[in-house]
């Protein structure tokens, strides 16, 4: 790349400055947007077996519409309305019947600086924020002089110290904006409208104070709770716009003074996708660690009311033991464990045969060895579960593992030989000269060369093993010989499923494999790359 | 390739033979079972019976669920695989990229593949409940939504779903076989593509695909496989409901033998299975390996 | 470090088929039972009683037989056994719900072969008389659960509206239910999915004057009471009135959603105050009976589970093998065991023996015992059952999309009158 140039670097300074200086006001005119709207259902009237019109809905309209007034008296103009709902229907009788439903509601929306001024504690996170992005700036600018006028290739010290704290400043900016939503439902949901009922205790009372200040305009009197109970709230879309523009001024502040923002951006992009990616991926785990410790009744709420368990359930994992988690699991590793074992001492002679020699028949053999692939164990059930009787496999570990090290013989063979046939001969060429015979120049030169390629097998068939349902189903009796992915069936029975159960041990069952895959996960790609590839 | 000179003919054989008596016993051995129950009767109850010809494929083939179910393995398998085959070269250049914490994206990206499927097929499961699953607990905590959604609105949108499911699990094996492959590419084909003044799209058609693509010609072949076979999602997630619309072979085929007591149309649509995926994969790998070297 | 692993290996090999072997000289029984709740497992082969398991107090209270016994899903359940019958190696005693494949094709041993007069004379005639082919009695019932029709009696207050008897009030009940909640409660549960839609069929065909089979006994799935049954049934679906999607939410989700106070009325077993109380709900529920066609009688499901015992003819001794199942049977049976079974599942028994233990422990047993008396069930002595069972499934679920109801169920008659 060529060095750029001191007037491109300067130019490149005032447009990233210029970003920051662009999100800032973005971000002071999303302040003063609504960023959650509330609904507070003040008052309903359901009139059944009425008409419009008639005797019984004019006194009900009067009557509601003297309490809209009332509460109209207590708030800004256009926030009180009254609703009204009429339905109609003929029953099986043919006879028409009408029902008024009339709601009294109280809408209105609240900016960012509604929330700062409440009071209420989700509102403190947006003055942090406010607080992180203004210092921040102020660290920039504090920075400036050099940057903008002179045109150093690099920041000195101090001024690239400066840059750096303003971007810690505004990523934690960008978390306070983040978190705020949570934080307000958390607030709202568990701190306020699920204790309602509760005995009140100073920090509900004051909750209670500060909400009802914030929400009913004080008006709430004795009836403050009742009302608030009946909130509902959503966020805007200005308040999310927040993020982006927190974003954009972070990015900013990144580029200043070190490369162009385009870059800058892309990296960014880069990140985020990154980011993206693994909060997908590790979604269902969160699930799963979620859901694994909650509480029966819990884990069916269907009213949504906790996004974290109330109580932490630690007694789910002792509850699985006791059922036999744990042996399960030791059958599993038993079961992966010796079908590895199994799968590589017949592919390894295999993979080096294809390799190394040259006989009659070898394309036969790899056709065969595809071929075998192409029928899944569960549609061989009936034929594998008769083999099994005749050798009287059946019920047994063992069993298992031939039929897990046989099906996956296929891949084991065509990534095993991939990487025998990577490494040069020469070594064990050299090794027979020296006195060795084939078995030992095997053992002693190509297996220790070909690690990656073999860990890589032994990891994919491990993993399938581990896998395997539906031939354990079936060959699996003895309720202590059960691998785990069958045994944890037996939280969802015929009248109820556990899913804590179900989640706990699945995480249990997760946790050993993916431990063994972060540890190898270097070796899997080398050994990809040695055995697929050049295959 | 290089050799070594064998000093007996028989000696090669005698290397292969623990994998050929594992295979044959465990694998063949069950294969010609299935093969043989295809031309049998048998029995609800599992009993087997005379030899009745091609009754069994009839029998299969007139099921009025028969064309449906074809139709919907043809969805499941091309989507499955080629978005995932998308969604994991993608992901493959991204993690191929320096950045910092690619480790522990790397080690995080295999998580869906060190995970059972059955397990994985009940997680989403809750995940998409309406009534009461996590997507929707955390995207009204979040205050991301207004009410509920219901994510199972039709048998459709099931079907999506398991589609997802199915590229969610497969993602991580593409991945990592395209990222072995980025990762053998020398770094002089870039650099002289560089100097050749070639842009990003440049060096991804004329460096990069042409050196992955062996590695992408397996993933794609064992994917068709495997997805193919896959059986565990489909069947935790709908088994199929409502009237087999939501059912691929190898669920159907299941229902039908275990639920109908079927058995012998079940066997014999294994066997079309089989035929048809030996058909398919073949040509695939005959079409794409043409110039390489099995 | 592979001399390690090849040691290990032979290890485990060792191990593995050392805990295959089996003991001299005892008889062994295979033993598969269904997994009917949470507690099944841990109280057949775990520590469900007093810490100990059924298979230990029966071993030590009949020395020389011992028990393999697997307690499998229902999901998995008949994958096994077909499985293991299609080669030959079917257990001896299985715990399902259909019987009549095996009776059919000769594999069952007649009951009175191996069951103690007196424990015969213990059960339920009208149970066993539901385990009969060619006057032979092929299983004994294990266990019986009644349906009935749930309703939250604080919904129904808050609408204002009576129970419903009738399709007609139902229709009346669902519309106001879902136009006061305003679609937040269901008004009706729909169960058609591919695990129980049968007894949706039933409920609503046996509730027309309809039915699986004529007065004579011959099927008779496209009557026009049941072209009428399951219209209405899928009108209710169509309408808005029910649970989103009947042809996937089993009756856990129904049942839950009744303890959220999501659902005001489902037609379920008698366990579901059970789980209730085991999920912690506190909702307030009444029952009735399931609501009928003006006109026609109002008919109960009951669902019944069987016991039965499989011939080995390889097995030399006979006598001994018999007297064994008997032993289980008796001692499964006797009140110690069954009745902390029976109440622990929340099912309703099949012995009279057990009646007056249970009804001393909870006396609403007994209402439920007298609806018993008056329950139909599926025809399962047909040996067309299974076919039968998934056709209506598949009818339901057809219907559900928009089918023509008249022409599944012709197409399902043909088929299985074939």
């Amino acid at each position: 790349m060529k060095a750029p140039t001191a007037d491109k670097i300067r130019r490149r300074n005032v447009r990233a400055l210029c970003l920051c200086l662009a999100a800032l006001a973005a971000l002071l005119a999303l302040f003063t947007l609504p960023a959650y709207t509330f609904e507070t259902a003040l008052f309903t009237k359901k009139s059944g077996n009425t008409f419009v019109g008639d005797e019984r809905y004019v006194q009900a309209r009067a009557e509601v519409d003297e309490k809209a007034a009332a509460y109209a008296a207590h708030q800004p103009a256009n926030t009180v309305a009254v609703a009204e709902e009429v339905t109609t229907r003929v029953n099986s009788k043919g006879e028409t019947t009408s029902m008024v439903a009339f709601r009294v509601v109280l809408r209105q929306s609240k900016t960012a600086w509604d929330f700062i001024a409440s009071g209420l504690s989700s509102g403190g996170l947006l003055l942090a924020a406010l607080l992180c992005t203004a210092s921040a700036m102020g660290l920039l600018f504090a920075g400036l002089p050099g940057t903008l006028s002179k045109t150093p290739l690099r920041l000195s010290r101090p001024r690239y110290l400066l840059r750096q704290a303003s971007c810690v400043l505004a990523l934690a900016a960008l978390v306070c904006v983040g978190v705020f939503p949570l934080a307000t439902t958390q607030m709202l949901e568990r701190d306020l409208i699920a204790r309602l009922g509760n005995p009140a205790t100073p920090a509900l009372e004051q909750l209670i104070g500060r909400a009802e200040a914030f929400l009913l305009g004080g008006m709430g009197g004795d009836q403050a709770s009742e009302l608030l109970a009946g909130v509902t709230y959503h966020s805007t879309v200005w308040l999310w716009l927040n993020l982006p523009a927190l974003l954009l001024m972070l990015c900013g502040m990144i580029a200043l003074g070190r490369e162009s923002v385009t870059r800058t951006l892309s990296r960014g992009l880069l990140y985020l996708f990154v980011i993206l990616l693994c909060v997908i991926i590790l979604y269902p785990y969160y699930v799963m660690l979620i859901t694994g410790f909650r509480s029966n009744a819990e884990t069916t709420d269907m009213y949504f009311t906790n996004i974290f368990p109330t109580r932490w359930v630690w007694t789910n994992v002792p509850d699985i033991i006791h059922r036999g988690v744990v042996r399960f699991l030791g059958n599993s590793l038993l079961l992966s464990g010796g079908a590895t074992l199994i799968a590589l001492c017949c592919g390894i002679p295999a993979a080096y045969a294809m390799s190394r020699m040259r006989f009659r028949g070898k394309k036969t053999f790899l056709g065969f060895v595809i071929m075998s692939q192409m029928f899944a164990p569960i549609v061989l059930l009936v034929g594998i579960s008769q083999l099994m009787n005749f050798l009287g496999l059946n019920d047994s570990i063992l069993g298992l593992m031939l039929i897990n090290a046989a099906f996956n013989q296929a891949f084991a063979i065509w990534l095993l030989r991939g990487t025998f046939v990577s490494i040069s001969p020469e070594m064990e060429q050299a090794a027979s000269i020296d006195g060795c015979s084939t078995v030992g120049a095997l053992w002693r030169v190509l297996l220790p060369m070909a690690a990656p390629g073999i860990v890589t097998t032994l990891i994919f068939v491990f993993i399938n093993s581990w896998n395997e349902y539906t031939i354990s189903t079936v060959l699996i009796s003895t309720p202590f010989k059960k691998p785990i992915t069958v045994g944890i069936t037996q939280f969802s029975s015929f009248n109820m499923i556990e899913w804590q159960y179900l989640f706990a041990s699945a995480l249990l069952a997760t946790i050993p494999v993916v431990i063994l895959f972060m540890f190898i996960e270097k070796q899997l790609v080398s050994g990809l790359t040695s055995g697929g590839v050049k295959g | 390739m290089n050799t070594i000179s064998v000093r007996r003919k028989w000696e090669p054989y005698l290397w292969l033979l623990p994998s050929v008596l594992l295979m044959t016993v465990f694998v063949i051995f069950p294969i010609l079972i299935v093969f043989k129950l295809s031309f049998s009767e048998i029995s609800k109850a599992g009993v087997v019976g005379r030899f009745i010809g091609l009754e069994n494929f009839r029998a299969a083939i007139a099921d009025r669920a028969f064309a449906g179910v074809m139709l919907n393995t043809l969805y499941w398998v091309v989507s499955v695989v080629g978005i995932s085959t998308l969604i994991g070269f993608i992901v493959a250049m991204t993690l191929n990229t320096r950045f910092r914490g690619r480790k522990i994206a790397r080690s995080i990206v295999i998580f869906p593949w060190a995970t059972s499927l059955v397990i994985q097929a009940s997680i989403w499961n809750y995940i998409i409940n309406f009534e009461y699953g996590n997507l929707n607990n955390v995207l009204l905590n979040l205050g991301f939504l207004k009410d509920a959604i219901n994510w199972r609105a039709s048998y459709q949108i099931e079907f999506i779903w398991e589609c997802g499911v199915g590229i969610f699990v497969t993602v991580p094996f593409v991945t990592f076989c395209v990222l072995a492959g980025l990762q053998s590419i020398d770094d002089a084909y870039y650099e002289a593509a560089t100097v050749d003044g070639a842009g990003f799209w440049k060096k991804l058609t004329l460096v990069t695909l042409p050196l992955v693509r062996p590695s992408l010609t397996v993933s794609t072949v064992l994917n068709i496989i495997y997805v193919f076979n896959s059986f565990p999602i489909i069947y935790t997630i709908t088994k199929g409901a409502p009237a087999n619309r939501t059912d691929t072979m190898v669920t159907y085929l299941y229902m039908l033998a275990f639920y109908d007591q079927r058995k012998g149309p079940a066997t014999a649509l294994s066997v079309i299975g089989f035929v048809l995926l030996c058909v398919v994969a073949g040509l695939y790998m005959m079409i794409s390996m043409r110039k390489d070297e099995i | 470090m592979k001399k390690v692993a090849a040691l290990i290996l032979a290890i485990l090999i060792t191990v593995s088929c050392i805990g295959f072997a089996a003991a001299e000289g005892d008889i062994t029984l295979d033993v598969i039972i269904c997994q009917y709740g949470n507690n099944t497992t841990n109280w057949f082969t775990g520590t469900g009683i007093n810490g100990k398991s059924f298979v230990q107090l029966f071993e030590e209270a009949n020395p020389g037989v011992k028990l393999n016994l697997e307690v499998v899903s229902w999901n998995d359940v008949y994958t096994e056994v077909s499985t293991r019958i299609s080669n030959g190696n079917a257990p001896d005693i299985l715990n399902i719900d259909t019987f009549a494949d095996y009776a059919t094709e000769g594999l069952l041993l007649p009951v009175k072969d191996y069951c103690p007069e007196a424990l015969y004379n213990d059960f339920f005639p009208s149970f066993i008389a539901q385990s009969v082919i060619d006057d032979t009695v092929w299983a004994v019932p294990d266990l019986a659960s009644a349906r009935a029709m749930y309703y939250n009696t604080d919904i129904f207050t808050e609408v204002g509206i009576e129970v419903p008897t009738t399709w007609a009030e139902l229709e009346d009940a669902c519309l106001a239910i879902k136009d006061f909640y305003n679609g937040e409660v269901y008004p009706w549960g729909l169960d058609m999915t591919t695990d129980e839609g049968q007894a949706a069929f039933s409920y609503y065909a046996w509730n027309n004057n309809g039915g699986f089979v004529d007065d004579s006994g011959n099927w008779a799935l496209n009557s026009d009471a049941n072209v009428e049954a399951v219209k209405f049934a899928v009108g209710l679906y169509q309408n808005g009135y029910t649970n989103p999607r009947p042809a996937t939410q089993t009756r856990y989700d129904l049942q839950d959603m009744f303890g959220a106070g999501k659902l005001a009325m489902v037609i379920t077993t008698n366990q579901l105050p059970t789980y209730l109380k085991e999920k912690n709900y506190t909702v307030n529920f009444g029952t009735a009976a399931l609501p009928h066609n003006e006109g026609a009688a109002s008919g109960a499901t009951g669902v019944m589970d069987r016991v039965m015992a499989f011939k080995d003819d390889a097995y030399p001794d006979q006598a001994a093998r018999n007297e064994a199942i008997g032993k289980f049977l008796t001692f499964f049976y006797s009140p110690e065991m069954y009745t902390g079974w029976v109440s622990m599942e929340g099912f309703l028994p099949a012995v009279s023996s057990a009646v007056s233990f249970l009804v001393a422990a909870d006396p609403s047993f007994e209402a439920w015992l007298s609806v018993l008396d008056s329950c139909k069930f599926y025809p399962t002595a047909k040996a067309e059952w299974i076919d039968v069972k998934q056709g209506v499934i598949n009818v339901e679920q057809n219907a559900l999309l928009g089918g023509d109801v008249k022409a599944l169920l012709d197409e399902l008659q043909a088929k299985v009158a074939k």
